[in-house]
């Protein structure tokens, strides 16, 4: 199956979930993606860092440096309470997104 | 919380703004280390590896850019880089930088020392209590509308009393008072108002009191209310002289309260005591009326309501304008400014086309740069800055060169309003004391300065911008024709059309003075002096006593040494109003709507003004009460009634009903004098003082000493008023002044409108000259290697002149056609200021036009010698 590119919007809302599990850097947020994704979602690796950093500018992420697995330093992602708190609203409005287009696709 | 830390984040990005980038450019290059390890583990070369990090990356440039522009107040970063970078331009560029901010500076300030002016004049509501309901009072014959708006003296009453749509109607009148004792006998500026006078305005004196509603009826006390500056000036600010009398006119009147500070309404008066109204039959007096219209009324009921009051009243036989009246309500702020508006919007409109010469000046000068710098800005854009941020920089620079033009002009006009009132004549500008500087001229000079950068830099930063950028980096630029020579060439021709618009009016203004100063007066100015006295009534109630002191003052001016003549007139020329009237001829002829001027004169009066007796004799001191009656008529008089006839011997009378004892015989006839700021020939009959008894004819007098030829007029001044001082101490001496200052005071409203747009006019023909020659020189430079191949190939000096000065004569001559066009409009426009002068003078366009040319190959000599002396070899070789 051929790759979807990611738009902005959806972009923010699989960073925050991305981040829901455990903090990360960018590059093991790109790679989490498109591993759980099943390599279906492309993402411009590039195109991850305004998104973290228009998060953390909006106080919905925040960092830190510090030394990674490898022992290189790297700066980490942390979701906030506020992060937190969007991440659950999105994700029930995109359930209900989905039921109702699934809903409107399946009828007939 | 997290709000305080998103706050941090960005305000960190601003402040600490190389640590953030420092970390953002660590955060990525981290990002392509671990994707190129990932891609070794996939079994990739190292190069290959990081090829393709690299790749699935995408642009790390745009990305490094975008990231940034996530921060909030990255605005304020990236306009102080484009300031430094502005000023660091401007630094390495000196000659532009300075010609742009002085161009600029001196546009902005011209305009704003106007728009001050303008600003306090205008559009500035009257310092009064809710000044937009305060409205003149009118009723008045149509046409023709000879009369400011008043109303007589029986209609007011009515009005006053009856009205309802006004909550408040009050009637005023200019007065002069002679203020005596407290030192020099002084003529003190003043006006009788109403008892409602200062409720009316909503102003209360600042000290003591204002009028009580009796103390305007007829038989109410003298009282009087003092503006603060006579009372600083002349009574050293003493409180106690409230409830004190000064003497004014001769009278005692009681000083009740003092003005508030700069308080001078109506006619910059000093005093003012109350108006009573007598009424006389067959004689009434106009009077300017103010009123406060009631909320809810409308202006058109208010009229309305005038209008049927005033066809509701009496017609009186007798009146002078018993013709068909209307009521007119118009805001008494034009009353106060109408006279001052057109030549006030004259200078606004003459100064906001020298901003906009200055304004074209420093677009072409920014023109020329960003055509200099095309190559750097090429290079720029070549390495990724986009467009819209080099539009943004290009656009700083021209709002720095804005922003500094703003402080110096906003410096200027400072000294441009203080200038601007001191040279204008008294009196010709209303609200005077009104006017200065403040935070609203502040803020007109800052947006001026920046609309001037927006607009003027906007079209440049585009251009600029869209710099070919192949062409440019490849500098094959430079040796072809530039592509925004045309542009430059239009703005040169367009500030030479502006120059020649303001030039021809100035022009126009000047041949009118000219013509004004060249008038032939009808008498011989030179060497004369005149004093003016006014005779208060109470010490000089009739003509016997009038002129025992006229002949006391004449005698005395007689024996001051120098003076060759003397004589006295009573409405002198260039002085202020006279009295005109009809009068009638013994044979009969009809002369309805002849009315003449009536002075009254002594013996000699006609030598010592230097008027020339054309026909028959002078008065003498023998033409007295006893004597018959005898008049001097002047020329125009004599042809009109006479004409091709003897005027000497003819009888005429000054009655309405004429006795068998009341013709008096023409005994002279003398030249047509010039009598007032119109400059135009009057007709005068001449009436001896000696036979003239009613007080009003004789109780103003004018003294005339003819003094001798080079023998300094202004020497006699000091005996002239001891001689009065001698008759009676208590007379102020008025208007002690030379003829030919007379005359100056009469043009100096003209004079001060010339001198103004003729400094207009000069400052935008230097912007054009500056504009035409920085052209000029930069074409020259541009096209140093094309002028340099005409050399190698024969072209002689005079050819390669001919080159520069042929483009030169074409900006002058598209200029000058384009500008005639607006002249042509612009200059119908001055009519109303033009003595003598059409619109249209012919010789004003031509002298104009040649002025204009002259300018231009001026402009055009030093770019013209600059391509005669390029060197083939060297501009060969440039590239």
């Amino acid at each position: 199956m051929d790759p979807v590119t990611v738009r902005q919007g959806t972009l923010d809302m699989l960073v925050l979930k991305a981040l829901s599990l455990e903090p990360m850097h960018g590059w093991g947020i790109a790679e989490r993606i498109q591993q759980v994704s099943r390599d279906v979602l492309k993402v411009q690796q590039g195109s991850l860092y305004p998104a973290l950093h228009r998060l953390e500018g909006r106080g919905l992420l925040e960092a830190e440096w510090r030394p990674s697995e490898d022992n290189r330093n790297a700066k980490y992602y942390r979701l906030t309470a506020a992060g937190r708190k969007l991440l659950a609203s999105e994700k029930a409005d995109w359930e209900r997104f989905m039921t109702a287009v699934q809903r409107v696709m399946q009828a007939v | 919380m997290s709000l305080v830390r998103a706050a941090w984040y960005h305000l960190r990005a601003l402040v600490r703004r190389s640590r953030v980038d420092e970390e953002l450019d660590l955060e990525l290059r981290d990002h392509i280390a671990r994707e190129t390890k990932a891609n070794v583990a996939r079994g990739m070369s190292e190069k290959e590896a990081r090829r393709a990090a690299l790749v699935a990356f995408g642009g790390v440039e745009r990305f490094r850019e975008e990231t940034r522009d996530t921060r909030a107040l990255r605005w304020i970063d990236t306009t102080l880089q484009d300031l430094r970078y502005a000023l660091r331009g401007l630094r390495r560029a000196p000659t532009f930088a300075f010609v742009s901010i002085a161009t600029l500076g001196l546009g902005i300030g011209a305009t704003t020392a106007v728009f001050t002016v303008v600003d306090r004049v205008l559009l500035r509501p009257l310092p009064f209590r809710d000044p937009s309901r305060l409205y003149s009072l009118s009723y008045l014959p149509e046409v023709p509308f000879v009369i400011p708006p008043s109303l007589q003296d029986r209609f007011y009453l009515t009005y006053r009393d009856q009205q309802r749509s006004f909550e408040r109607v009050v009637a005023y009148r200019r007065a002069e008072f002679s203020l005596s004792g407290n030192g020099d006998a002084a003529r003190v500026q003043g006006a009788f108002v109403a008892a409602d006078f200062w409720p009316l305005l909503g102003i209360s004196p600042a000290r003591g009191r204002a009028f009580l509603a009796a103390e305007d009826r007829p038989g109410g006390e003298h009282v009087v209310v003092m503006s603060d500056r006579l009372w600083r000036d002349r009574f050293s600010a003493d409180e106690r002289v409230i409830g004190r009398a000064i003497t004014l006119d001769g009278d005692p009147y009681v000083v009740v309260g003092i003005a508030p500070p700069d308080f001078v309404f109506p006619y910059a008066a000093e005093l003012w005591a109350p108006l009573t109204i007598r009424l006389e039959l067959n004689n009434s007096s106009f009077l300017p009326v103010v009123g406060r219209l009631r909320d809810g009324v409308t202006l058109e009921q208010a009229r309305a309501e005038l209008d049927a009051l005033g066809k509701a009243m009496p017609r009186d036989r007798r009146d002078p304008g018993n013709r068909r009246k209307t009521a007119a309500v118009v805001p008494l702020k034009q009353l106060i400014t109408d006279d001052a508006e057109r030549s006030l919007y004259l200078f606004a409109g003459a100064v906001a086309l020298v901003l906009l010469i200055a304004g074209v000046n420093v677009a072409n000068l920014l023109l020329m740069r960003a055509a200099a710098r095309q190559h750097e800005i090429a290079l720029r854009a070549s390495l990724g800055a986009n467009r819209g941020r080099l539009v943004r920089q290009l656009l700083t620079e021209s709002l720095v060169v804005a922003g500094l033009g703003g402080i110096l002009g906003t410096a200027l006009a400072f000294g441009g309003v203080r200038a601007l009132l001191a040279t204008a004549p008294a009196g010709s500008i209303p609200r005077v004391h009104e006017v200065h500087v403040d935070a609203r001229v502040l803020v007109f000079g800052i947006l001026a300065s920046l609309a001037c950068g927006v607009i003027f830099g906007l079209v440049p930063a585009l251009d600029g911008a869209r710099a070919d950028q192949r062409a440019a980096l490849s500098r094959s630029g430079r040796t072809l024709s530039s592509p925004h020579g045309g542009l430059r060439s239009r703005f040169v021709m367009g500030e030479i059309a502006l120059a020649f618009v303001l030039l021809t009016s100035a022009g126009l203004m000047i041949r009118s003075f000219a013509r004004m100063r060249g008038v032939d007066t009808g008498y011989d100015a030179s060497g004369v002096v005149t004093m003016s006295v006014d005779l208060p009534s109470r010490s000089y109630p009739d003509a016997t006593r009038i002129r025992h002191f006229h002949a006391g003052v004449l005698d005395r001016l007689a024996t001051v040494p120098g003076v060759r003549a003397v004589g006295a007139v009573s409405y002198r020329p260039m002085g202020s109003v006279g009295i005109m009237g009809d009068f009638a001829v013994e044979d009969g002829t009809a002369l309805r709507g002849y009315p003449v001027d009536k002075p009254t004169v002594s013996p000699g009066y006609f030598g010592a003004m230097g008027i020339r007796l054309v026909r028959g004799r002078d008065f003498t001191p023998r033409d007295d009460h006893l004597s018959p009656g005898v008049v001097i008529i002047s020329e125009s008089v004599a042809r009109r009634v006479w004409p091709n006839q003897e005027a000497v011997g003819k009888r005429i009378s000054m009655k309405d009903k004429p006795g068998p004892n009341d013709w008096l015989t023409v005994i002279g006839v003398a030249r047509d004098v010039v009598q007032d700021r119109e400059l135009k020939p009057h007709s005068t009959v001449y009436l001896p003082y000696l036979q003239t008894d009613p007080v009003f004819f004789i109780n103003h007098m004018t003294y005339v000493v003819r003094t001798a030829p080079g023998g300094g007029a202004s020497s006699v001044a000091p005996a002239m008023r001891a001689a009065l001082g001698d008759v009676d101490a208590t007379i102020p001496v008025q208007a002690l002044q030379t003829m030919d200052a007379s005359m100056l005071d009469v043009v100096a409203e003209p004079r001060f409108q010339t001198r103004l747009l003729t400094t207009f006019s000069l400052l935008a023909l230097l912007l054009a000259v500056i504009g035409t020659y920085g052209v000029l020189a930069y074409d020259v430079a541009e096209r140093t290697r094309e002028i340099g191949i005409r050399i190698a190939l024969g072209a002689g000096t005079r050819d390669v002149r001919r080159l520069v000065i042929g483009r030169t004569l074409v900006f002058a001559t598209v200029g000058i056609v384009l500008g005639s066009i607006g002249a042509l409009a612009a200059t119908r426009l001055l009519s109303r200021f033009l003595f003598g002068v059409t619109p249209t003078d012919p010789a004003t366009f031509a002298g104009t036009a040649i002025v204009l040319v002259g300018a231009a190959l001026g402009a055009g000599v030093v770019p013209a010698l600059r391509a005669t002396r390029v060197d083939p070899i060297l501009a060969l070789r440039q590239d």
